[in-house]
């Protein structure tokens, strides 16, 4: 008879952020599919009242709240100190809690203090009988397992973006308050940057990404090097789509070399086998080329279109639903014209 | 050596550049040796180092690629070099290792109707076709030999990845904890005051692609050493200096080469191949061009072709060709529905004995096929290289327990003496003559081989040996009668305006077919670079391929250092002008070095194309 | 601040180019040739260490050691490609660096070498690593660390670590939405989870390889054989996922046809 809580925290406004609504659609699913299994609910934050309310009605047995001013930002060491007071209060044997950073961060090393294991990047939950399994991926999704456990506490850090968000009427319920016993506060934290400013801003909830490759940066059919042109491209269609910006490796490291480049990609707008996996509805990749690994970086995009000079490169073949044959700089100039 | 940059600089014992198969067989001796104690009373090693005295020898090696084992080739050898190393040697501890189990030799007739074959071998084709009921021809357009020359058996011999064998050595020489092997660290040159080599200099970081200092600069590292071994191969930088530097010894010449282009597939399930499978091809697609296939362990082999100078075409393509050799029926009835692991390319020297540099100068050795020890008869080079390395391990061992400088003197009487008395080059003598009737034609070079193997080596076919330019023919004479002179005038048009390579273009109106594409084994150039090789490249060094001079490139009616690239990171220039190279795409193959039509002004031996050490490549150990 | 001892914990992984296919072992799943595939170090965790050898050449008396769980002969083969990168002491754990361990598991691990550090001092300790691994693909196991150490400072995809005169240090976190959360932490010990960082991948210094290689084959000699595998864990498959689609290929439409169909996609 597993104990499920389903752990999350507030945002800044005290509502709860879409992922941690995702983990709470998985929770109770879970709570479902497993007989016998009992679904509680701990909230973490600075105050935990309205999320309380707008998920009051997700069937929960008891909702446990761990609120107080340092509980309302991230910092490894008060939210492990109040993820901890919340499972030892539900005396939970899973855990489910949605893969924000702040979670990625302080709920490992709860496991730590629960003796318990823990699984992230969680993107399935099957029960066969009463067994849980969970489906993540390994190598840079570059594969995914199917697995079980023996251990529990069980925590599991669900991905953003595999379930529907949780929307359920609200209600009042009642909220057991969990003292939490906060550790020495060594960190303090200042605040929240924007690490790229202006049109290539990384947009997780944009619809659309948009993936540079390496080709805009070679010499083009005239035997010049047009990178002014390429990055102004780029620039405007960003600025016309709001569209998310991703590019390959090879292309933000030559960024970080001085070599004459886009100079609007970092390190963060990396896609791929050592970037990022980003999800977004549709996709359009321009002057990509490459094999796996390298085609994982848009494994999660669901609508996908490539601008390609070789209709066998493998970035296209097999992994979009269309690929046209024809120069990017000239797709793109019309494609801006028209939007 | 004027350098005006300030360098670090370090004082070793032996600096070795390269870790090939010699530089294995020399590491180990050499640190076997090391590691006896001095003596049955006495502490520290048997090898002193002179540099850290109360320390064993400090051993240095130096490989360019960017691990050890990427980017060599499936072999098959009769390891006796090796097994001499390793008498204990249990294939099973190397992985995809085996030993032989069937050897064939198939003559491959061409079933499209597109190789340039002379009348002889259309007449003698035609007669096995017409024969093909009673023999085993027929639907596979293939002949198996019913008998194998015995200088070409490999009967009691291993196959071997030569990646997985090196990294096994790697990890054991390294496990000694008596040598430092370093790759990814290019050897630019090697350091020569008052005509002897103290040591070698690494390849500066940091620099344009010109080689001027950028962000970044480090200036490659002065490695002062007593003795400098040099196992950098047939296209190593090192070697190619000393022999400028040197010179070759008189009659001497490095005049003939082959691309061998290789791949590593996984065979389908229906493949009735099995493990320890040996099959030599020759005939198809081009009668010059020679085929190998090995089976490891597991349903993997390793296969390949062999592009030579001799075959006088000045569109020469090792890829497109390998996907056609694929595809003979003979072969691809097994091998449709494999998948490619792993590619690569390199060159090889194919002189043997021709080819032997100056084996010793002041301070330095040089060991492998850089050396000349490939036997170019048996077609056997790993096991050779190999045991160049031992014998100039065991001279070293002599002079150091006797204290003796490594003079050129001294070196002759030690290593030298080891070569000559060897069975390497007993047979390499047997073999030196052995394909000089290539130089003629090709049935002459055939039937040369065969003499010279019967009679191990008595009666041969006498030739003179062509410079590599000297072979290559314009590209109207290649055409001629086969594409009219207007047409032939328009592919050329068309390749200079669209900068594309002529060899699909030619090789497309000559009759091949495009090639079926499906993703897996049969898959675009560019997909076997990523795919099979996972070429790469770290940033920081110089451009390591050099056009000398402009106008002759843009004088140059062939191009062939584009046709022949192996993945294409030559590609043809502005207005047909001195064609591009990308660093990111050379898989250190060295075939430009040897396939240039201008010869050298000066030194016509070689020809417009400078090949320096250079960083990247292949990032592959399982060819 | 000076005088740090930074800790990186970091393995080996797959070079990333290769093809990666699972295949099933005596102890659970692995990878296809796992032992032939060439490996590097795993890039989060290489930026971490060329973090903390930039901290240390600007923090004289800064102590960098590089703790690797992996099979002694492949970690012997990742020195040769690492060492000549930047200054470091290696402490080496023989076990599996395979991605279907468990994190916990090479927690202990990595805690157990850690605490064997002669002098070690836990005031001065800056654990380093990379935020997840391109393995297992967790993003647990230096927290895991840092909680066996008993570190509740943590922080986790760093970019930056400005360390200030008074002992204390500014950390910049990759959070959602392209942004970085600041933060100051008063002082050591704490654990610092790397992303990319800022620096450049170092070039190849053969000075600083012969240096470092004279401590690294003494370490990976006495390196210690331990366990490390995924008990409790049930694999029932792994997989590389069919990602197959039929590609439509437009090969003959002109610039103008494609724009306006791409304009009309990228709207609806």
């Amino acid at each position: 008879m597993e104990k499920i809580l389903y752990l999350a925290h507030t945002d800044s406004n005290g509502s709860l952020p879409k992922p941690a609504l995702e983990a709470l659609t998985a929770a109770m699913e879970l709570s479902k599919k497993l007989g016998g299994a009992s679904l509680s609910v701990g909230l973490i934050g600075a105050s935990i009242d309205a999320a309380a309310q707008a998920i009051g009605g997700c069937g929960a047995a008891k909702l446990y709240g761990a609120a107080g001013a340092e509980l309302g930002v991230s910092r490894y060491s008060t939210d492990a100190a109040a993820a901890e007071a919340l499972a030892k209060a539900a005396g939970a044997t899973l855990i489910v809690a949605p893969g924000t950073t702040r979670f990625a961060r302080a709920i490992p090393g709860v496991t730590a203090r629960l003796g318990g294991r823990i699984d992230t990047r969680v993107t399935g939950l099957l029960a066969e009988g009463n067994t849980l399994k969970v489906q993540r991926w390994y190598y840079r999704q570059r594969m995914m397992s199917t697995q079980s456990r023996a251990q529990r506490p069980w925590v599991l850090l669900v991905d953003s973006g595999v379930f529907p968000a949780y929307s359920g009427p609200a209600s009042s319920p009642s909220v057991e308050s969990v003292t939490v016993a906060l550790p020495a506060l060594k960190t303090k934290t200042l605040g929240v940057e924007q690490a790229t400013t202006g049109p290539q801003t990384i947009r997780p909830d944009a619809r659309m990404l948009l993936v540079a490759g390496a080709g805009w940066t070679k010499k083009q059919s005239d035997g010049q090097l047009h990178i002014k042109d390429a990055e102004a491209l780029i620039i405007n269609f960003l600025e016309k789509t709001r569209a998310s910006l991703g590019s390959s490796k090879s292309l933000v490291d030559q960024t970080g070399e001085g070599h004459e480049v886009i100079s609007i990609l970092t390190h963060l707008n990396q896609i791929g086998q050592t970037g990022s996996t980003p999800r977004h509805a549709k996709g359009l990749s321009t002057c990509c080329h490459g094999e796996e690994p390298h085609a994982v970086g848009w494994r999660f995009i669901n609508e996908r279109r490539a601008i390609n000079l070789d209709a066998n490169c493998g970035w296209a073949q097999g992994k979009a639903d269309v690929v046209y044959i024809a120069d990017a700089f000239a797709v793109m100039k019309r494609v801006n014209e028209l939007l | 050596m004027s350098d005006s940059v300030e360098r670090q600089s370090v004082e070793v014992d032996i600096a070795c550049v390269g870790f090939g198969p010699a530089m294995g067989g020399f590491l180990t001796t050499l640190t076997k040796a090391a590691a006896e104690p001095a003596g049955e009373n006495a502490s520290g090693s048997a090898l002193e180092s002179r540099v850290m005295p109360g320390m064993p020898i400090q051993l240095m090696c130096y490989e360019r690629a960017d691990d050890v084992g990427f980017g060599v080739s499936g072999v098959v050898t009769r390891a006796r070099g090796i097994k001499g190393s390793f008498p204990d040697l249990d294939p099973a501890a190397i992985p995809m290792a085996q030993s032989v189990k069937a050897e064939k030799m198939i003559y491959l007739l061409d079933p499209i109707g597109a190789s340039r074959r002379p009348a002889t071998l259309r007449f003698a084709d035609n007669v096995l076709r017409a024969a093909g009921k009673a023999l085993p021809v027929g639907r596979d357009h293939a002949l198996e030999l019913p008998y194998i020359p015995p200088f070409l058996h490999k009967g009691d011999g291993l196959i071997l990845s030569l990646g997985q064998f090196m990294q096994w050595v790697g990890g054991q020489v390294m496990g000694s904890g008596l040598v430092q092997l370093w790759p990814g660290t290019p050897v630019a040159e090697a350091l020569i005051e008052s005509n002897e080599v103290v040591g070698v200099r690494l390849a500066d970081q940091g620099v344009e692609k010109d080689g001027t200092p950028s962000a970044g600069f480090m200036p490659g590292m002065n490695v002062r050493a007593r003795l400098t071994v040099v196992g950098d191969g047939p296209v190593g930088a090192v070697g190619q200096q000393l022999d400028e530097k040197f010179g070759m010894p008189e009659g001497h010449h490095k005049r003939d080469w082959a691309v061998g282009m290789k791949a590593v597939i996984d065979l389908p399930e229906s493949c009735t191949w099995e493990a320890g499978t040996v099959l030599h091809t020759f005939g198809y697609p081009e009668p010059e061009i020679f085929g190998f296939l090995y089976v490891h362990p597991n349903r993997v082999a390793s296969l390949g072709i062999f592009v030579p100078s001799f075959l006088e075409s000045p569109v020469r393509t090792s890829y497109r060709y390998l996907q056609h050799w694929m595809q003979h029926p003979y072969l691809w009835k097994q091998l449709a529905g494999g998948t490619l692991r792993s590619w690569g390319a390199k060159s090889l020297q194919e002189s043997g004995m021709h080819g032997e540099p100056r084996l010793t100068g002041p301070g330095y050795a040089r060991i492998g096929e850089g050396s000349g020890s490939t036997n170019v008869l048996s077609g056997s080079g790993v096991d050779e290289a190999w045991t160049t390395g031992v014998m100039l391990a065991e001279a070293v061992i002599e002079l150091w327990k006797a204290g003796k400088p490594f003079t050129q003197e001294e070196l002759d009487g030690a290593y030298v003496r080891r070569r000559r008395g060897s069975w390497v080059e007993a047979e390499g003598r047997i073999a030196k003559k052995s394909r000089d009737g290539f130089h003629k034609s090709f049935l002459t070079g055939l039937m040369g081989m065969g003499l010279t193997g019967l009679t191990s080596g008595l009666l041969n076919v006498n030739a003179t040996a062509k410079r590599p330019h000297e072979r290559i023919p314009t590209l109207e004479k290649y055409c001629e009668g086969r594409i009219p002179a207007e047409e032939l005038a328009a592919l050329r048009k068309k390749a200079v305006a669209e900068e594309l390579p002529l060899r699909d273009l030619i090789m497309n109106r000559l009759g091949w077919p495009e090639i079926p594409y499906d993703g897996k084994l049969l898959v675009s150039h560019q997909d076997a670079l990523l795919m099979g090789g996972k070429v790469q490249a770290n940033p920081g060094y110089a451009d390591h391929v050099v056009f000398r001079d402009a106008e002759l490139c843009k004088r140059c009616g062939e191009k062939v250092c584009i046709e022949i690239c192996s993945a294409q990171a030559i590609t043809a220039g502005e207005k047909g002008g001195v064609p591009r190279f990308d660093r990111e795409k050379c898989v250190h193959c060295g075939a430009c070095l040897w396939n240039c039509s201008q010869p050298r002004p000066g030194n016509p031996e070689l020809g417009n194309i400078e090949f320096r050490a250079g960083s990247g490549g292949l990032h592959s150990s399982e060819n | 601040m000076s005088g740090l001892q930074i800790v990186v914990c970091g393995s080996l992984v797959p070079d990333p180019l290769q093809t990666l296919e699972p295949a099933t072992t005596p102890t659970g799943p692995g990878l296809k040739n796992e032992l032939m595939l060439p490996a590097v170090l795993d890039p989060w965790a290489g930026h971490a260490l060329y973090e903390a050898a930039n901290l240390a050449k600007s923090h004289p008396g800064t102590k960098v050691y590089l703790v690797s769980v992996g099979p002694k002969a492949k970690l012997q083969q990742l020195m040769m490609n690492i060492a000549q990168k930047v200054p470091f002491e290696l402490v080496a754990v023989d076990a599996s660096a395979s991605g279907f361990t468990d994190p916990f598991e090479v927690a202990s691990a990595l805690a157990g070498a850690i605490e064997k550090i002669p002098g070690l001092d836990r005031s001065r300790l800056l654990l380093f690593g990379g935020c997840s691994s391109a393995s297992r693909d967790a993003g647990v196991t230096l927290q895991l660390v840092g909680e066996k150490l008993g570190i509740t400072d943590q922080f986790l995809g760093v970019d930056e670590l400005q360390l200030q005169g008074d002992g204390s240090f500014k950390v910049y976190e990759r959070i959602e939405g392209g942004q970085y959360q600041v933060s100051t932490c008063q002082s050591a010990p704490a654990v610092l989870g790397w992303a990319t960082g800022k620096l450049p991948i170092p070039p190849n210094n053969p000075q600083v390889g012969m240096q470092n290689m004279r401590a690294i084959m003494p370490a990976l000699q006495k390196a210690a054989a331990v366990k490390v595998g995924a008990e409790g864990v049930t694999y029932d498959k792994v997989e590389v996922p069919n990602q197959r689609r039929e590609t439509q290929i437009k090969k003959d439409l002109s610039v103008d046809e494609i724009a306006r169909e791409l304009v009309e996609w990228i709207r609806n």
